[in-house]
């Protein structure tokens, strides 16, 4: 029962880091890779206040958040400053640079890996409370996305990734709106780490490097991007296909790789056979028209 | 002890080492310039080219030279396939910059996993040994990589400034670079100087790769990190200058290795995170230097300076 309850705890999460990924690269239109790191600053960030600082976990949870938050901030700022493009390739240099400082710093217990993490729920409720918070979690996530993009707000959003020049000639400010989606898209993600670290009780630098970021790509690619469902679809598949290579006992020097292959090989051959995923919406990969050029 | 000796050595070994470094940053700016794409799968080249030379001498026992030619064989043929198959049908396709992004960027990953499946996690390189032999010139220990690093360097350095600059090819690909549609106006294959930009970065990164796979140990991943130095260097050299993007990469180059005398060396590796983004931050347009002054140019100053002279007084 023990191993249902986390296995659904992990798709959860999941489709709550795939969720928020979609409102970044999808309704956004800002490309990052860096969402893993964000999820992993979120469970470093709730571990370390509740463990070594002794804060109560239901206030380290949102404080991890926000330190994704705050931070996603810092990595937007600048990029964004000068050109969508850079974001990526800044985004890059972001997650690998996080994680070697994590893995130098006393503080995160190093490459070793942060271990006897505060539980929270599991000891005084019982498991399936901590399941039903990450479910509800999830809802609601899945919810806030889906009202978010169908809103005035969400309009604008196209509005500003379709045609940027334009957005901006009608007084709207783009740089502003593309960091608070990025923000709140990362800080989402802090959240989803949070609830990790405090269910799962050890975290290590290892967990999020870039097959994470194939992995929660590929959930959005192959889901289907700017749906509601898609990252939802796609989320539950890619979870799916790697618990099921796990029963084929590979051992661990194999099976990651092998997943690593899974998630960059499922976005590559959807890319140039379906972009528009399993659950498609319309124009997903179309670039955004320059000013005057016609159709 | 800080004494000139030491300060001397640094730099000589951050120079020949930064030789790798600059071939990297060309590739990268080359494809970038002709192209206009941020080749992130310029790491899956890389990572092909080094286990290639890895195969020929660790498991074949071939020579030092057919190694070599093997691994430009595989490299040259990957990145033709890599143009004629992906970027070639992504561009009939027009899809954005940022599908072309994520789509480089995964190739890289999905060869860094094949290589992982193949050849393990832990590091390996081109020849068994790395150490070479060391000779002392003054105080200065030069080994026997060094020179060898650095001409193969600088001679394919020289023969890419021939090529751009006396080659109709060469002069086709400035033109492509320039604009492509009126480059095709004038008659010129932007396909063929698309492919021909890429199979160059292609013997660039090669050459890059297996100067650094005698010298150090390469994981499947460390073709992503050496790619990013390399986007370092071409977003500081200033997008389009080949030359910016090679200079800046011998400063970036020389700056690492001599921050052992400041910092610990597990810190060393971070340092190119802090370059990609000041990089970012602070010359997304590359290093400024001063314009260059031609002959005539004051001549040319004097008669600008008394056209706008009216003009200011009005």
């Amino acid at each position: 029962m023990e191993y249902l309850y986390g296995l659904i705890i992990i798709v959860g999460l999941y489709v709550i880091l795939a969720t928020s990924f979609n409102l970044i690269i999808g309704y956004g239109g800002l490309v990052s890779i860096a969402h893993p790191v964000f999820f992993a600053l979120g469970a470093y960030a709730s571990a370390v206040l509740a463990r070594d600082f002794a804060v109560p976990v239901p206030l380290a949870m949102p404080a991890g958040a926000l330190v994704a938050l705050v931070a996603s901030i810092a990595l937007a700022l600048p990029s964004l400053r000068v050109s969508g493009d850079y974001l990526l390739i800044a985004s890059i240099g972001f997650q690998l640079g996080l994680l070697e400082v994590i893995k130098n710093l006393r503080i995160t217990g190093g490459s070793g890996g942060f271990s006897n993490i505060p539980p929270f729920l599991i000891r005084d409720v019982g498991r399936e409370s901590y399941v039903g918070l990450v479910l509800a979690t999830m809802v609601a996530v899945i919810l806030l996305v889906r009202w978010i993009a169908r809103s005035d707000y969400g309009r604008a959003m196209s509005a500003m990734r379709d045609d940027e020049l334009a957005f901006a000639s009608i007084g709207r400010n783009a740089m502003w709106m593309k960091i608070a989606i990025f923000g709140f898209g990362s800080g989402i993600a802090g959240l989803a780490g949070a609830l990790y670290a405090h269910y799962f009780r050890f975290v290590t630098p290892e967990q999020f490097e870039l097959v994470q970021s194939a992995a929660i790509l590929t959930m959005v690619v192959v889901g289907g991007m700017r749906t509601t469902w898609g990252p939802v679809v796609g989320a539950l598949l890619l979870e799916a296909l790697p618990q099921a290579l796990t029963f084929l006992n590979f051992p661990p020097s194999i099976l990651g790789p092998v997943q690593g292959l899974l998630f960059t090989g499922l976005v590559l051959v959807f890319m140039f056979f379906r972009p528009q995923g399993l659950v498609p919406a319309q124009d997903v990969w179309r670039g955004a028209r320059k000013a005057g050029e016609s159709r | 002890m800080l004494d000139a000796t030491i300060i001397l050595q640094i730099l000589w070994t951050s120079l020949a080492t930064s030789s790798y470094y600059v071939l990297f940053a060309v590739a990268f700016s080359l494809v970038l310039k002709v192209t206009r794409l941020f080749n992130f799968a310029q790491a899956a080249i890389m990572t092909i080219a080094f286990y290639t030379a890895f195969v020929a001498v660790q498991w074949l026992e071939w020579p030092a030279w057919a190694a070599f030619a093997a691994m430009m064989a595989a490299t040259l043929a990957a990145s033709y396939g890599l143009e004629r198959v992906g970027f070639e049908a992504l561009r009939k396709r027009g899809v954005s910059v940022m599908f072309v992004f994520v789509f480089t960027l995964m190739v890289s990953e999905f060869v860094a996993y094949v290589a992982m499946l193949i050849f393990g996690t832990w590091p390996q390189t081109v020849f068994p040994v790395i150490f070479w032999p060391v000779t002392l010139v003054g105080n200065i220990a030069i080994s026997a990589w060094d020179l060898p690093a650095i001409g193969a360097t600088v001679g394919a350095l020289a023969l890419l400034f021939v090529f751009m600059r006396f080659t109709r090819v060469g002069a086709f690909m400035t033109g492509v670079a320039d604009n492509p549609d009126l480059a095709e106006l004038y008659g010129i294959n932007k396909r063929r100087i698309f492919l021909v930009a890429m199979l160059m970065a292609g013997a660039f990164s090669a050459l890059g790769m297996f100067l650094y796979g005698t010298r150090a140990q390469v994981l499947p991943q460390t073709g992503l990190s050496l790619m990013l130095f390399a986007v370092a260097a071409t977003i500081m050299g200033g997008i389009g200058n080949v030359a910016g993007a090679a200079i800046a990469a011998v400063i970036l180059g020389v700056i690492q290795n001599a921050s052992i005398l400041v910092i610990s060396s597990e810190w060393q590796g971070f340092l190119l995170y802090v370059f990609l983004f000041l990089a970012i931050v602070f010359f997304p347009n590359g290093l400024r230097l001063p314009q260059r002054r031609g002959r005539f140019a004051p001549a040319a100053r004097e008669i600008l300076s008394e056209q706008d002279a009216p003009a200011a007084e009005a």
